[in-house]
This record gives structure tokens, sequence and C-alpha cells, in this order.
């Protein structure tokens, strides 16, 4: 199948580790990636800046995508919530329809709905399933406990339906598993990475993601994994900051994208997959994972 | 009709609240007018003495055969009028009212011009619908003289030993094996701290001997046929495989059974036999074999109690058993069930982490009867806890989850608290509320006691969530709005006190006996102030938590209540249907079978009749709602006091135009 | 002294868009007890809508802590009255800017950027790899970025519904 792939502003501009795993892996589980022709922010950053401009945008990407007869799949949590919370409301308020509609019609398109849009979680745990990754995968790998963080925007707000829910296990774990890794639950799971602190301060971001590192040093994990930018570039990105920050020497753990773990076990060589662009000290974990 | 209508036209001014918008004098005129109408006034209380008075009169004096009263809604007073009818000698539904308060001047305020003439067309219709009425006789009945309690809590045991103190029989039926309910698994009441079972197993004990009453335990409702006066209910006993006359309650049975489960009665917390007592302090104290767990009916083996029994009460042949009976009056009091936080509230941990607890398993861990033998002990570890933090408030006043207050938590979550530090003298407890209610009588002296105590903390705060790290330790964060500080709890034990909804129970009695619900799930009274008690269904009667959350207080005063309506309704001995039922003339009817399914109360059955068939009302099952007049294409099915030769004439003074 | 019932910011927060309802709180504390900025600022999002509620939400505007806010979306996803604090806090963003407060210094170029080049950032970040190799798309082959088609047209329509070039 063929889908859109709609990369919201983080990705591509400063997650590319992101990016190229996202763009390795999923041609080779059956979904043909286009790019959109169209695009523009998604408008979850500038919600406190301008409300309705976090309808209009999700709205006038989904149109775009409608007009070219394709899904979306958006590997940033943010911008997922974004078009979710959008189609929502869309399908909720009847004048919100109309306001969004005559904006599109000035550029000739027209929001109706009918693009879905899902996050790699759904499209890799519903869209291709559990049993075909791990038959599509040239190797099991060795069973490392690794820790699942979804991030906020995919467990919530679960009254419009969100991808993962806060109860049992995760789409992330058992995508994680079905690779051979190793999961485990942990506290905090559901907790916030402190992206969107950043402009207000660093120092509270920081503060916030180095107390999710730490329980994933005191869960004695080996690795943790996510599938959000702004999650990973706290998670992964930060540790040094945090460590400074807070004083505490141990905040440090290999982080990967799920895609780029799953890009492994495919067979894809690292460099395809960006591993030399994470952050944190992969390299002794990244030995263990090679074949 | 033989004789000429003589209507008498009254209408009432309700101190102002008619007459400030109607003119009242200009309607009387206007009634005054109309043929067949004799005689017309107004007064200022129509539903007075006087004024009741004043109808009396001039039916007597001036042979009045129809009354018209245009006052406030019938559902005020159509009883008043009709008895002041019957009082002067006129059959009672010779009444027509007009309602000309909620229908016209309490909702035309602005308009007084129109509200009059809507006023003089609302007695006109009333007028032309009263010449037509004809003389309906109520049928009584005889009720009898005996009444089923459902469900054995302390509401159900209080109404019982009320009603079997006044010289009626009762049954009192509980689904559990013993009588006592919730009240039974608690340890202490508060405020005064009485100890539950000492002040409750007294009255279970009264219940199991009274002569009146009639226990059937561990036994279910199936069915409930009939009305008031006259229900008709199969009960379903289940087999205990204990032949209970035999039985002496010695207990040699559940001491040599090999074989444990985890007991209901405990919550799960502790274990139980597989031939068991639910407590110690049982009503009736006879054994119970769990059929589902039993090794003897799994594979044929073991027969330990059989063996082991010297009055050789065990019968593995029991059958369940068939009771049908027939009372006149119902009540029901099937209580309470906690609410659902572990599919609900994941976030509080409730079952996914040991050492979080709800109150209810807290009353069991400190009761001398419970698994712990009243040590308080964490469930993950069996040690004391030190540092206990109970949570008010999970689940209730919430829009996500129950949106009501469970009236009782606040108190049981200071009792829960007294509970740890009289136990445990080194043990710290906060306790984390929103709003601390109160209100019964010796609650803000308990409250004010538990508040001083140097080793109890409230915390003004609701926590969002409970965590628990690697080591198994449970942690949370609470904003406490009193000190306006962000604080790290780290208990050892948490205690939850949850919302509460009606016994599960409930939900299929309500079923059969159509009984409504609230919103919230209860069982809906027929007004909240006044009659507490009292169902939409006639002869069945509310008490306790089924009809909404309450302290034991209050749960004993409505089952009182309860029972004396109850009461009234037996000692009467008798029910009056009210006659505006459906009523089929055979003849007409062609059997085409359209009103049955449409009778809310099966109150419609089809008979043989010369080759074919045709419909029968029963008057006692019938509620009068009018749905199989309505629907009945023939004309045979038609409603007493709202016929079509009534209703038409009606329709057609408020349809012709202006 | 201060008095109540200044009640215009609350209702300019009621007509933003959002499922915002200051006036059923109770003021329970759920919402702070869960809150990740409350841990690591003085923001209380229990706070923010009291102050709406009773028309005294011009301080925390004015202070700028409402942009601490760290959109978890736990308090909408808990409050037990459906008050959503996240949206009346969204709200009062959304207010103070077309009051003439300013927001963090970073979102005030992420907005500009949007209404310039259709994304937050105004073009890719070059970053160092473990090998200290510096990088950016291209170099890594990635595909050019795609911006709005007609970046004047997307512009003129994102201003008529009143979002401003911030300063």
């Amino acid at each position: 199948m063929k889908m859109y792939l709609y990369l919201g502003c983080t990705t591509p501009t400063k997650q590319y580790g992101y990016e190229l795993s996202v763009r390795a892996v999923f041609p080779k589980l059956g979904i043909e990636l286009v790019d959109m022709p169209d695009t523009n922010c998604c408008g979850t950053p500038l919600m406190g800046v301008n409300r309705f401009y976090n309808v209009y945008a999700p709205a006038r990407l989904m149109a775009i995508a409608e007009a070219g007869g394709l899904d979306i799949v958006a590997p940033c949590n943010g911008c997922h919530l974004a078009l979710s919370e959008a189609a929502f409301l869309l399908r909720e308020r009847r004048h919100l329809l109309e306001q969004v509609n005559a904006l599109l019609k000035e550029e000739g398109l027209k929001y109706t709905g009918k693009a879905r849009v899902y996050h790699p979680v759904e499209a890799l745990h519903d869209l291709v399933g559990v049993e075909k990754i791990s038959s599509a995968i040239a190797y099991k790998l060795p069973p490392l406990k690794f820790a699942c963080h979804p991030g906020c925007h995919l467990v919530r707000p679960s009254h419009i339906g969100r991808p993962e829910k806060r109860d049992g296990k995760l789409k992330l774990e058992a995508l994680t598993e079905a690779i051979g890794l190793q999961t485990r639950d942990h506290p905090e799971k559901y907790e916030c990475c402190g992206a969107a602190m950043i402009p207000y301060s660093t120092d509270a971001a920081i503060k916030t993601v180095a107390m999710r590192i730490k329980r994933f040093v005191e869960g004695g994990f080996d690795g943790v994994t996510t599938l959000c930018p702004y999650c990973f570039d706290m998670i992964d990105g930060k540790q040094d900051a945090a460590k400074t920050i807070t004083g505490d020497r141990s905040l440090s753990i290999p982080t990967f994208y799920y895609t780029q773990l799953l890009g492994l076990a495919m067979g894809i060589s690292e460099r395809e997959l960006g591993l030399n662009l994470n952050m944190s000290p992969v390299g002794s974990v990244l030995e263990k994972l090679r074949r | 009709m033989a004789e000429e209508p003589k209507v008498g036209v009254y209408v009432c001014h309700c101190g102002v609240n008619i007459a400030s918008v109607v003119n009242v004098k200009a309607v009387v005129e206007h009634a005054s007018t109309l043929p067949n109408v004799v005689v017309a006034k107004d007064y200022p209380f129509m539903c007075s003495d006087p004024g009741q008075n004043m109808i009396i009169e001039d039916i007597k004096a001036k042979g009045l055969n129809r009354v018209v009263v245009a006052s406030c809604s019938p559902r005020m007073h159509e009883p008043t009028f009709r008895k002041a009818l019957e009082r002067a000698g006129l059959n009672p539904y010779l009444l027509e009212m007009a309602n000309i308060r909620e229908h016209c001047s309490w909702v035309h305020e602005k308009q007084p011009q129109e509200a009059t003439e809507k006023a003089k067309d609302l007695v006109e219709a009333a007028v032309a619908k009263a010449r037509m009425l004809k003389p309906l006789e109520t049928v009584r009945m005889p009720a009898v003289k005996r009444a089923l309690v459902i469900g054995g809590g302390v509401a159900g045991i209080r109404a019982a030993l009320d009603i079997a103190n006044s010289g009626f029989e009762v049954y009192l039926v509980e689904k559990r094996p013993s009588i006592g309910g919730n009240m039974a698994r608690l340890d202490k009441t508060f405020p005064t701290l009485d100890c539950s079972q000492c002040i409750l197993t007294p009255m279970m004990v009264e219940a199991a001997q009274h002569p009146n009453i009639k226990l059937l335990t561990y036994s279910e409702v199936q069915s409930i046929d009939g009305s008031v006066g006259n229900f008709t209910v199969k009960i379903l006993k289940k087999p205990r495989y204990v032949n209970e006359d035999l039985c002496t309650g010695c207990g040699i049975c559940e001491q040599k059974c090999p074989y444990t489960v985890p007991s209901e009665f405990n919550l799960g917390l502790g274990k139980r036999k597989v031939i068991y007592f639910e407590f110690p302090q049982a009503v009736p104290l006879k054994p119970v074999l769990d059929r589902d767990n039993c090794v003897y009916f799994k594979k044929g083996t073991c027969r330990a109690c059989e063996k082991f029994c010297p009055a050789k009460a065990i019968d593995y042949t029991q059958q369940p058993k068939e009771i049908t009976i027939n009372v006149g009056a119902i009540i029901l009091a099937t209580g309470y069930a906690l609410y659902d936080v572990k599919t609900r509230m994941p976030e509080y941990r409730y079952g996914l982490s040991k050492n979080v607890i709800t109150g209810l398993e807290l009353e069991r861990l400190t009761s001398a009867t419970g698994p712990t033998k009243g040590a308080i002990l964490r469930p993950g570890d069996k040690k004391e806890p030190k540092n206990v933090a109970i949570i008010l408030c999970v689940g209730s006043r919430d829009e996500k989850h129950l949106d009501y207050c469970c009236r009782f938590g606040c108190v049981a979550g200071i009792k829960h608290a007294y509970y740890i530090v009289s136990h445990i003298p080194d043990a710290k407890v906060t306790i984390c509320y929103t709003d601390i209610r109160a209100f019964g009588k010796g609650y803000e002296d308990f409250y004010a006691r538990i508040r001083a105590l140097d080793n109890v903390q409230f915390i003004r705060g609701r926590p969002m969530e409970i965590f628990e790290d690697s080591n198994g330790s449970l942690y949370f964060d609470v904003f406490d709005q009193n000190t306006n500080r962000l604080i790290r709890l780290n208990p050892d034990l948490v205690v939850l006190e949850t919302g509460v909804v009606p016994d599960p129970s409930f939900e299929q009695i309500a079923t059969v006996l159509k009984c409504s619900r609230g919103p919230d799930g209860f069982a809906l009274e027929l007004h909240p102030k006044l009659r507490p008690t009292e169902t939409s269904v006639d002869g069945v009667f509310i008490a306790g938590v089924v009809q909404g959350p309450k302290d034991i207080p209050d749960t004993v005063a409505q089952a009182g209540a309860a029972a004396a309506s109850a009461i009234a309704l037996l000692a009467r001995g008798e029910v009056e249907s009210v006659p505006n039922v459906a009523s089929v003339n055979q003849d007409l009817c062609s059997g085409c079978g359209v009103c049955e399914p449409i009778c809310p109360y099966t109150a419609i059955v089809l008979e043989a009749r010369n080759g074919g068939r045709v419909a029968k009302v029963e008057a006692t099952k019938c509620k009068g709602c009018g749905a199989c007049a309505a629907a009945c294409p023939s004309g045979a099915m038609t409603q007493l006091g709202f016929e079509d030769k009534q209703l038409i004439p009606q329709i057609e003074v408020l349809a012709r135009g202006r | 002294m201060q008095t109540y019932a200044q009640t215009d910011i609350l209702d300019a927060v009621r007509k933003v868009i959002g499922d915002q309802r200051p006036e059923a709180c109770y003021q329970c504390m759920k919402c702070t007890s869960g809150c990740p900025a409350a841990k690591v600022s003085d923001y209380r999002p229990h706070m923010m809508v009291i102050l709406t509620k009773a028309g005294l939400a011009e301080e925390v505007m004015r202070s700028g802590i409402i942009w601490a806010c760290s959109m978890c979306l736990k308090c909408k996803e808990y409050c037990p009255q459906d008050v959503a604090p996240f949206d009346v806090v969204t709200a009062l963003k959304n207010v103070a800017i077309s009051r003439g407060y300013k927001p963090p210094e970073m979102l005030v170029g992420m907005a500009n950027n949007v209404l310039d080049y259709g994304y937050i950032m105004d073009k890719p970040m070059t970053i160092t790899t473990t090998e200290f190799e510096e990088v950016s798309r291209d170099t890594l082959g990635l595909p050019k970025l795609v911006h709005p088609k007609d970046v004047e047209k997307f512009k003129k329509l994102v201003s008529s519904f009143g979002y401003r070039r911030l300063s």
C-alpha cells in the first residue's frame, strides 16, 4: 500500500535518524511512502499562539492527502495529535468545518475527513502486524531489556481515541518484542519527556526528562525505545545536560527509535538507519545487537 | 346517560398563583354561559376545607352530578377533590380538572390577557369532557397480608423486623449464604466506633428467630408477577449440599475440608474452605459447599466433609429448589458494591500493586474475624505499615466516573485513619481529601478528634495517580492546597475510599419489576424529599443504598420508613385499583393482537373465544397508560375515563380557531 | 484591594476553540498533583483555572507562567469536572498574545518561521555525528524539504484568521 509521509517540522529539520529509519523499513514491510506534495507545520507547538491554526493547518494537510487519494502516516506524536484532534473537532463542530473549508476553498482544497491518519506505531502494529514483522526480520535481536516510552500524545486525550491505552501492554511493547527484545513495565511509563517546556525554561524541561531517565536507569534496562522525535530529542539528546543540571552522573542510557531497532533486525545498515546520529551512548548495545 | 348532566364549575385563585395572571372572575363568567353548567364559582383556595365544602354543599343543594375544578395540576389535588365528591355522595370519577396553573398562569406570566382566554378554553374543554363522564367503580381487592424483603443487609433486616413486629409475615430473601450484607464486613461503625458485628448480630439473630420472618438465604428472586396487594414471586433456593434440618452448625466439615479458595467475604484477602461458613457469626449458621471448586464434583474424590459430619447432613444430591410465594408488598434493599476502580481507574494501581487496597478491604484486615485476625498487615509482605495514605473521593464527584458523592467516604476515611493509629502507635497517616463531609450526628466531633492527632495529617488535594518503583515501593505526588506545597508521599500502604454503585443484583430485579432507575443507576424514588421510599411501582418500596448512597443511620431510618409504608398497605388489607384502566369490548375485538406486545406491564392476554381469539385486560396489572387503546385499530380497546367520546368534545373545544 | 468579576478575560477565554469549562472547577488539586511542570516550576494549573474563573488572570498572563505548561494533557485526561485546565491555559495564552503579552522568545521565532516557511525552523539543522562528521538533510541524501506550495497565499490565508507576526 501507498501512504503519504507527513514528517512535520522537527523530524525533517533535526531528527534525521527517525526519517532515515522510517524511510528504510516501511517499504520493506509493504508500505510505500510518498512525500507530501505540499505541506505546513501542524500547529502543535503553536497552540498557545493561535488555537485556530491548530485546526486549520491539520485540516489543510488532510485535505491535501484527500486530494491525492492516500492516507497519512505521521511519525511525530505531536503531529498525529494535531491531525487526530482536528479531525475530531471538525466532526463535532459544524461551524468550524465551515470556517475551515471556506479557507481551503481558496486553494482548491476541501476537507471531508476521508483521509485517515496513522502513527508508525499503528501502521506497524495494526496495518502490518506483529506476525508479519516477526517473519520479515532477518534475525531476532538478543533479548535485551528495553523500556518503551510512548510519549504523552500517543496516550492522551483518550476520549478522541489514541493509538495507545493506559492499561495493559503497549503496542510499542508488542512491536519491540516482535523483533526479539524483552520489554518490562516501569513506573512513569506514561509520563512526559518535558519537550514542550524548552521554550519556557530549558532547566525545567531537562529536570523533567532527568526524572524519566532516572527511572530507566533504576529499572536496569539495557536501552530505551520511542517513536516520537520530541521525546527522542529529550531522552536521547539531553543526557549530558541532565547529568550537569541534576549532578546525577548515572543518567545515561542507550536510546533508539523503534524503527532503528526494527531496521537492524531486518539487516539494514547502521548508516542507513542514522544510528550514527543518536547522541546517547548506543555503542555498547549496538555491539550486542549486531548479528 | 339517563339523566341530564348538571355541571358545577369551581375556579381557584390559588392565592395569587393563578389570580395574579388569570382574570378568575372572567373565567367564571364564561363558564356560567356554557350549556349544562348549573353553577360557576371562584374561591381563593379550592383545596382548603371551606373550598371543598363549597363543592359538597352545592352537590347536595343543587343536585350537581358533574364537577369541574379549574386549579393546579391533577397530580397535586385530584385525590383531594375526588374524596370531596365521595363525601358528598357523588361518584369520585365524575370529576374533571382543568389545569390553569402549571399549564396556564405559571407559564404565561407575561401575557395575562391571553392566559385568561386560554383558561376559559381549558375550562370549557373540561366541561365538554365532564358532560360525557361515566361513574367508575374502583375494585377493591384483598391484599395478601405478607411482605417480601429482597436483600438481607441491615436495611432488609430492619425492615423485616419492623414488619414482623407489626404482626405480618415477611420473607427475607438474601442471595449470599448469610444475612448481614456489607455492614457485617465492617470492623467498627463511625462515629461511636461500636463493633459492627456486635450491634448487627443481635438483629440478625432476632430476624432468624422471629416467628413471623421466613429467612431464605442463598436464594435469588427469579421472577415477580402480579401487582400491588398480590405479587407472585418465584425464588430459587440454591443448593448448599447440606441438609439444613440435620446440620447442627458444628463446623467439623469446614475444619476437615482439605481445599481452600480466595474468600469472597474477605474480598479476596484471605482464604476459605470449599465447604465453608461465610463468617463465624453467619445467620443461619449452616455451611455452604461451593460446587464449582469442590473436588468431589469435579473429580469424584475426597468426600471428607461427608465422612466426618457427625449429623450425616452432607447431601451431594441436593437440587436447587423453586419456591413460589404470594405477597402484598415488596421492599427492595439490595445494597451496594464498590466502584470498579481496577478497570476504570488503572492510574491508582488497584489490582496492580498489592499494597493499594480499598477501605472495605481495610475493614476486613482490622476485623477480628478477618484474614489477619485483626492485625493490620500489608497484603504485599504481611508487615505492619508505618506510613499510610488514605485517599478520599476515588471515582466520586467525577464526570468521567461517578458524578455523585458517596456520602460516607469522608467519615469512613477518618475512621480508617483512627484504625491505623490505634492499632499501630508509631504509624503516620496522611488523608488526601477534597472536601470533608461530616454532616451526621457526632460526625463533626469525630472529625475534630482525629484532626487533632499529631500522627494524622490532612492534605487538601486529590492525587492523580500512584506509582510503584522498581523496588515495589509506592509513591505519588499531591498538591496540598492548605500549605500551598507539592508533596511527594511514599506510603507503604494506600487505602482508597472508592465510590459506590448499586449491587449488581439490582439490575435484574429492577428490570423484572419495572422499577425506575435514576441517571446514576440507583432506584428512583417517587419524590426525593417527600416520598423517599416509594417507587413508580405500587406496592414496591425501597430502602438503603439501593435508593442512593447513605450511611447506616440513614439506611436504618429509611428501612423503618419503607416498612411503615408496607405495613400501612398490609394493615388496610385491601388495595384499590385505579379504575382508569383499559377495557376491551370483546364483541368488537378482532384478535389482531396489536395491543398485547405494546403493553409494558404484560396486562393483556389473548384468549380463545368462539373459534378465534380476543384480547383480555387484567385490570389489576393495568396502569392506565393508554398505549393499547391508542394502538387498537378497531376501537375495541378503550381506556375508562379517557374514552373517545369523552376526549373528542374536549379536542373540539381546544381546536376551534379564534 | 483586588475585586472579582473582571469577566472580560473569562469571556475572551470562552471564545477560544476548545473544551474549557473554568466555571466547573471545584479545586480538587488533581491537575496540579500530576502536572509535570508543577514539579519543576511555579506553574499551578489549578491556580490558572481559578484565577480565570475569578477574573484575576491578568497577573499570570503578565508573568508568563502560563507558558510553562508541558502539554502532557494529563490534567485534561483526569479532571473530574471536564474543566480541562490545559484548554483553559491554552486559551489564556491565545488571549495573552492578542493583548500584546509576549510569549517566550523561542516561540516567537517558531511562530514567525511558520509564516515565512511553513515550518517552525527556517532551515534544516546541521548536526554532528558520533564520528564527528557534520551532516544535514542533503548530505544524508534525504529528499529536499517540501514547503507550502504557494507561501504567499499560505501567509495570507493564515493571517486572515488573526495569526500575526510576533515581534
